[in-house]
């Protein structure tokens, strides 16, 4: 009577000790996701490390209602770009050849800018604005800033030169979104666009972390 | 003793459909309106592109056609958005109203909240990329 007992308790124990063993291997990859805060801030801590972000931040300091806060790996944006082919986007460029730019060889202005030696290329003070455009250690600068507002309104623009080179890389009327995110995830860590006036402050600047401030 | 094969057999039958059909987690959405009607879903994640196969052809292609051009780059997205486990990619708080899409643990969370309705959605990155693959192949080609 006992070698049956025993037979089933051994098959009990098979059957039980096989489903473990396939359950095991296969909620690993899963135990591993979700139980594993540490290593995924390890991954998040290595992604961080080696990508770049681009960190676009809107507040609204008088009323503080409105905050944007966008931030995005420039990886991510290259990768993803050149999948969208609509409308003037396409491959990662942009075209701009039907685009009304007031008469101005937009190429051969920054043909112009690029080639020139460091230097202010436009200065304008007037009661109302002054206005800077600059080329300056690698970068360029444009500076606008309004004083006929209640408060003054500032616009800080700093591009790496670069960025720019790259933009304008791609052949004629077309901007090369894929090459200017590439060209900008070898800065350092940059403050590009910094606008302040009465209402809003936007910053746009690029770092190593994955949270804005 | 039959019975009790038959019990072991069927126990771990369980055992193993249940590994499998959690294996990749759970998608989950709530949708909470202030008026009092609530709407949660939890799905297995491993079942959702499965799910795709049943959908009739027809409704599918006719869905596909206009998302058809997006397709590339939602595969492309969730492939790279498995890089970023643990991260903020957008929040937008205006006056009550406040969204947020981040990464948490392998999931995609999107969070809308807004005075009189709250919704919370939350997908595994993995069952993102299986429906984006999915959808890609049954896309009629261009």
């Amino acid at each position: 009577m006992n070698f049956p007992a025993s037979r089933l308790t051994e098959k009990m124990a098979l059957t039980l000790a096989a489903s473990l063993v396939v359950a095991v291997a296969l909620l690993a990859p899963v135990a591993a996701a979700q139980a594993s805060p540490a290593s995924g801030s390890s991954q998040n801590a290595s992604a961080s490390s080696h990508d770049r972000w681009l960190h676009v931040r809107i507040t609204n300091p008088g009323k503080n209602e409105e905050t944007v806060r966008v931030n995005l790996p420039l990886e991510l944006a290259e990768k993803v770009l050149p999948t969208i082919n609509k409308n003037r986007l396409h491959s990662g460029k942009v075209s701009f050849d039907d685009i009304d730019c007031h008469g101005v060889d937009l190429r051969a202005l920054v043909d112009a800018v690029r080639t020139s030696k460091d230097g202010e290329f436009v200065t304008v003070q007037s009661k109302d604005s002054d206005v800077r455009v600059a080329k300056q250690n690698g970068y360029l600068f444009v500076h606008v800033f309004e004083k006929n507002r209640p408060k003054h309104s500032q616009v800080e623009v700093k591009v790496p030169m670069k960025v720019v080179d790259a933009l304008f890389s791609a052949g004629k009327d077309e901007l090369d979104l894929v090459a200017a995110l590439h060209a900008l995830s070898f800065q350092g860590d940059t403050e590009l666009v910094s606008v302040k006036d009465e209402e809003n402050t936007v910053r746009v600047w690029i770092d190593s972390k994955n949270v804005t401030d | 003793m039959l019975l009790a094969k038959l019990a072991l057999g069927f126990c771990g039958t369980v055992a193993v459909a249940g590994a499998y059909t959690f294996h990749e987690g759970i998608m989950r959405v709530e949708d909470d309106h202030f008026d009092g009607r609530h709407v949660h879903v939890w799905v297995p994640a491993a079942i959702v592109p499965m799910a795709l196969h049943v959908v009739p052809n027809r409704r599918l292609e006719r869905a596909l056609e206009h998302a058809g051009p997006w397709l590339p780059a939602l595969r492309e997205l969730t492939k790279e958005l498995k890089r970023y486990p643990e991260a903020d990619f957008v929040e937008v708080q205006d006056g009550r109203q406040h969204v947020r899409i981040r990464t948490h643990q392998g999931k995609l969370l999107i969070d809308a909240i807004e005075p009189d309705e709250t919704v919370h959605v939350a997908c595994p990155l993995v069952m993102l990329e299986d429906i984006a693959r999915e959808l890609e192949a049954r896309a009629p080609a261009a």
